[in-house]
């Protein structure tokens, strides 16, 4: 137990410098490109924190986040690495659009059911493909994976300037906007925060339930630490790793549904920037721990949306955000090699230095 | 008066986390055949791979001849006359004997080019100096251990060694091929001077060979003693630090039903070559079979296709009466089957996963563990560790330490507890006690007749023929995938053993 508590002590102290140290060098860029840093970062926490409608947008945002690095955990955890969530929440999002449209005048109820099941399936099956692929025929997934969501955003900019297009003149690749009667309702004015994060919070819970908690979830874990060792031990690993890779697709899937149903009533391609990716690199850093990646995304959350803030008072680029998440993921990722190196010369000098000491006190002369 | 040759003063060798050599000074001498026994991790081949160079000490220094080794590296070494033979010989398999015995330090034409004529009359010379008979001119892969083996040790001579360190040499070798070797070694040290620094934990050999021997427990040298004034029973203890009781194993109960049915299978290896041809077995409850064969035979195909890990190509399987040909692993385990595999840290735990879930795999769904909406119950699952941790003397830092950091030994009897436990009436068991400690061994070797006298049907395989003798109702020997005899253990010797093992003779089936 106290190992594992050293373990998550380490973890969380390399996390805090390189989240300093992040900050310490983006500072150094601020300062080269003529911003005062001081100043930008209080911009940036006031983009955050200085407005309940930022604290909404905050909180939309870490969703997003958070739902993508869990889906992203989900897959990670039994061994598949699922790099194609953006091509699944696009597809997700213009299906489930396309639905309300199509459906205009049902009831409401039917209509958001509907839309959430056929983002649930449209994303699912897109990720269905790539797992039988890996588990079948041993096709590295992160290939399928990354040329899939090629597939799926062209498909997109095909279907929104073809036959889903808006009839609006004002909107030149979009689909229709969708009757208000079927948004998700808003929590707080002038912002994009809606009631599917209560949605998305339930789900949060059981993906996080499913894999801390139960023997399903640590079988996962097995799959993922030695398959061979699972199957061994009578695990139907492939029907479990397919599973888990349609279940992360499904995940992404819906937060397309949520971003058109809660956020931009309209799928256009402004529904996700890399949105997935921003995910994923969350999940890196926590390591595909679920509470660690739900926590670690309202952190940068909160950071991408201060940055945008800082862009629109400061007048400094929010590319900032990028510069420190990469360095964060960058000083995360270089953790275990810089700490086994300062362990390991630690252990040679306590040797050389016992060695020693055994020398002087011995009777043997030289 | 003897001459010393090798010296190590004050020698440790710090890796991260392990001191794997402390303080250690000795001196082994000209022309004598010195036996360094230990544990597995006791440290014993990394002294040796200090003396070849292939670390460097952390402290102290080693002498060869009086002179200081001033730089630690192979080629430095073999310059000083020191030749290694490693466990897992370093040969070129498509090249011919004389080929690889010339590598690096080949004959040339003209100074440029290689003189392969030279190589093989340089061979051939050097084969009838020391009298290791083996042909230059056949290809490494198609020769047998045994005569790799001798490839090896030509490789070393033809450099100029004269101090020959051999890794567990006789690991690999049936005991007639051990036999041949030793007399090899006591010829080239009576009549060339040589000096031969052997490292084994078979004390049998020690006693038959060695001048000297030299006992290494956890890093330190405890002991060295002329061999003519100590028995096995006392090397071993100073071993283990402590006396080891060779308990007489008690079997009782006679053969009941057929609970193994293995017939005409056959397998590929990895390369899709044959690796299993048309073999058949059975196995009893009540009984422990053996199988005696020389790594690479076919065995491990053969026990892992039983257990579901294998396709099988052609043949049937059968477990307690149920066909189970190609079936998975789950429902080979629902037939009745539980299974130690020989590899462990590849299928027989997790590494990463704590010792306590390494110990419920396979139950994780069991009533007692799982509570509504498929919780896992934790403290009774560390309820039901500790007790397995308990029973079957599991010594480490406790359940929840990652299994991966155990020593070998006690992962082995993390995987033992846990298969042994799902009391299933039949065992499959490889290599129960590969790299496991002299201590451990006695324990897991009466765990496995206590289950063959509760009536379990035990297959079991292990590259210690002493081990194989000593379990064993009955030993079937395997060779290039076939079973070549089929033997009563109280009714056969292990030199009769060793003759089917490598082919030599065969039983007409």
């Amino acid at each position: 137990m106290s190992e594992r508590m050293q373990q998550r002590l380490r973890y969380l102290a390399f996390l805090v410098i390189s989240i300093l140290l992040a900050f310490g060098i983006g500072a150094i860029v601020l300062a080269v490109t003529d911003h005062e840093p001081l100043a930008a970062y209080k911009a940036m926490f006031q983009g955050a924190f200085s407005a309940p409608r930022h604290i909404g947008d905050v909180l939309e945002y870490a969703m997003v986040l958070a739902l993508c690095g869990l889906a992203c955990d989900l897959g990670s955890r039994v061994g598949i690495f699922n790099v194609g969530g953006e091509g699944q929440l696009l597809l997700g999002a213009i299906v489930a659009c396309q639905v309300g449209v199509w459906l205009k005048g049902s009831p409401t109820w039917l209509v958001m059911v509907l839309a959430a099941l056929a983002a649930i399936v449209v994303g699912g099956v897109y990720a269905f493909i790539p797992g039988v692929l890996k588990v079948k025929v041993k096709v590295n997934e992160v290939i399928t994976t990354i040329m899939l969501n090629t597939v799926a955003a062209l498909l997109c900019s095909y279907l929104v300037k073809g036959p889903w297009q808006s009839s609006s003149k004002y909107v030149t690749a979009g689909t229709e906007k969708l009757n208000a009667q079927y948004w998700f309702g808003g929590l707080i004015k002038g912002s994009k925060l809606s009631t599917a994060i209560f949605a998305a919070a339930v789900i949060a819970f059981f993906i996080w339930y499913v894999m801390q908690r139960t023997s399903r979830g640590y079988e996962m874990k097995l799959i993922g630490q030695n398959p061979r060792f699972a199957r061994f031990s009578g695990l139907r690993n492939d029907t479990v790793v397919i599973l888990c890779m349609t279940i992360s697709g499904a995940i992404c899937g819906l937060v397309g549904m949520f971003r058109v149903y809660g956020a931009e009533h309209i799928f256009k391609s402004g529904i996700s920037n890399d949105y997935y990716f921003e995910g994923l690199m969350v999940a890196m850093i926590a390591r595909y721990q679920p509470l660690t990646t739900i926590l670690l995304s309202l952190f940068f959350a909160a950071l991408k949306i201060g940055a945008e803030g800082m862009q629109a008072s400061a007048g400094v680029s929010n590319h900032i955000y990028l510069i420190i998440q990469t360095i964060i993921i960058f000083f995360m990722a270089a953790e275990s090699g810089i700490f086994t190196a300062i362990e390991n010369r630690r252990m040679q000098k306590a040797a050389r230095r016992a060695a020693l000491a055994r020398r002087e006190g011995g009777t043997d002369n030289e | 008066m003897s001459e010393p040759v090798v010296e190590f003063r004050h020698i440790s060798m710090q890796f991260p986390g392990v001191l794997a050599n402390d303080d250690i000074s000795l001196t082994v001498n000209k022309g004598e055949v010195f036996a360094l026994v230990g544990e597995n991790g006791a440290g014993k081949s990394t002294l040796m791979n200090l003396l070849y160079g292939i670390y460097t000490p952390t402290g102290g220094e080693i002498y060869i001849r009086g002179r200081r080794v001033e730089r630690y590296n192979p080629k430095y070494a073999i310059d000083q006359g020191v030749g290694m033979v490693h466990q897992h010989f370093m040969l070129v398999p498509s090249f011919t004997a004389a080929q690889n015995i010339v590598m690096r330090k080949e004959p040339k034409k003209l100074g440029l080019f290689y003189d392969n004529a030279e190589a093989i009359r340089q061979t051939r010379a050097l084969v009838e100096e020391y009298g290791l008979e083996v042909d230059p001119t056949e290809k490494v892969a198609d020769l047998s251990v045994g005569l790799q083996q001798r490839v090896e040790i030509l490789k070393a001579l033809y450099r100029g060694a004269d101090i020959l360190i051999l890794d567990e040499p006789t690991a690999v070798l049936t005991p007639q091929e051990t036999d041949e070797l030793f007399a090899v070694l006591r010829r080239i040290v009576a009549e060339k001077q040589m000096t031969v620094i052997l490292i084994t934990h078979k004390l049998g050999e020690v006693m038959a060979i060695s001048d000297r021997v030299g006992v290494m427990r956890k890093g330190r040298l405890v002991n060295v003693k002329n061999t003519s004034e100590v028995d096995q029973r006392q090397i071993a203890s100073m071993m283990v630090g402590r006396p080891v009781l060779y308990e007489a194993l008690e079997k009782t109960g006679t053969p009941g039903e057929l609970r193994i049915e293995v017939a005409h299978l056959r397998c590929l290896d990895e390369r899709g070559l044959p690796a299993v041809r048309d073999l058949s077995l059975s196995v009893r409850s009540g009984e422990v079979l053996g199988i005696a064969a020389v790594e690479g035979n076919g065995q491990s195909e053969l026990i892992e296709a039983i257990a579901g890990m294998q396709h099988i190509e052609s043949g049937s399987v059968k477990i307690c009466g149920k066909d189970v040909t190609n079936r998975s692993p789950a429902e080979i385990r629902a037939a009745g089957l539980a299974h130690v595999p020989e590899d462990r840290l590849a299928t027989g735990l997790s590494a990463e996963a704590s010792v306590g879930e390494n110990l419920l795999t396979g139950r994780q769904r069991e009533k007692r563990f799982r509570k509504a909406f498929d919780f896992l119950d934790r403290s009774s699952v560390a309820r039901y560790a500790g007790e397995l941790y308990e029973r079957f003397d599991i010594r480490g830092a406790g359940v929840d330490a990652a299994a991966g950091d155990m020593s070998g030994g006690n992962m082995q009897k993390v995987v033992i507890a846990r298969e042994f436990n799902f009391d299933t009436p039949v065992l499959i068991i490889a290599q129960p006690t590969r790299g496991v400690d002299v201590g451990a061994i006695e324990f897991i070797h009466s765990r496995i007749i206590e289950k063959r006298n509760a009536g379990c049907a035990i297959l079991l395989c292990s590259a210690d023929l002493d081990e194989v003798f000593r379990l064993s109702d009955r030993i079937v020997t395997i060779y290039e995938g076939r079973v070549t005899g089929e033997f009563v253990t109280d009714q056969v010797t292990r030199e009769e053993v060793g003759y089917y093992m490598t082919g030599a003779r065969e039983v007409a089936q």
